[in-house]
């Protein structure tokens, strides 16, 4: 059975995405997968709005509430070693009390490190990144594309990360 | 969602039927999120091509209109609270000027 991308969507926010008319990129890019699992790096990014509460700020939540099309686009580092405790979520487009639970419902990083020490992955890269999905309306990713996705990129390939698993939300 | 994967194009993706703001499944659900990213690998192990969104099989738990209640935040965020009064308008606006 295919997935129902709107079974869980009020009808008003259905209506707002089917107002947008995205463009196909390409050509899609590629990368094939550069060996066995048990010889990847794995690196993980996800668009949860997850921050690392005593060494970042939140993402600019005061400045989308005066500003409702614009969202913030910069990016924050969750390092492996991360704790619960120290796990914030700002964004103001989800239920965050579940991530504010269990972060690995959004970045599953204690679910890799069980991987990695299982053999299944070769390893996990020690930091991890995360955006707010809600890139303003019209959505404007821009500011993803140029500057923060290639930086993020930069990051993952100077430590060697060779899969990178997204997680949307 | 596999409605944006489809639309812009990754290279390989795993499209689930949860609701937002729990991607790999319901907090402290080891297995459940264990489920998920297992299929993710194999995904990413066999898509043969740029494009590939395989529909996972997974059922969320919880019944749909609890599910669809939780997710959302407990004020509506400022954009759909502005559009939210228009939206009528903007729909008919852009039935308009697609034909």
């Amino acid at each position: 059975m295919p997935v129902d991308s709107f079974k869980f969507l009020p009808r008003l926010i259905a209506r707002i995405y089917e107002l947008q008319e995205p463009e196909l990129r390409i050509p899609i890019p590629w990368t094939s997968l550069p060996g066995p699992l048990s010889e990847c790096k794995f690196g993980l990014v996800t668009t949860g709005g997850l921050f690392h509460k005593i060494l970042d700020p939140p993402f600019d939540l005061a400045r989308e509430q005066v500003e409702p099309a614009w969202g913030d686009p910069t990016y924050r580092t969750i390092p492996s070693n991360i704790t619960q405790e120290q796990v914030g979520v700002s964004h103001l487009h989800i239920n965050t009390s579940y991530a504010e639970a269990d972060f690995n419902v959004l970045l599953p990083v204690q679910r890799f490190q069980e991987l990695e020490s299982q053999g299944i992955i070769g390893s996990l890269a020690r930091d991890h990144y995360s955006f707010m999905g809600y890139q303003g309306y019209p959505p404007d990713t821009n500011a993803w594309h140029r500057r923060y996705g290639p930086r993020v990129a930069k990051k993952f390939k100077d430590n060697k990360v060779n899969c990178v698993l997204l997680t949307p939300s | 969602m596999p409605y944006w994967a489809e639309k812009i194009g990754v290279p390989r993706a795993l499209g689930v039927e949860f609701p937002f703001a729990q991607t790999l499944g319901m907090p402290y659900d080891v297995s459940f999120q264990n489920a998920v990213i297992q299929q993710a690998l194999e995904v990413l192990e066999t898509a043969p091509a740029p494009g590939t969104v395989i529909h996972s099989p997974l059922k969320w738990p919880e019944p749909a209109p609890e599910a669809l209640a939780d997710w959302q935040p407990a004020f509506p965020s400022p954009i759909v609270k502005e559009l939210a009064p228009n939206i009528r308008d903007l729909i008919r606006q852009k039935r308009l000027s697609s034909r």
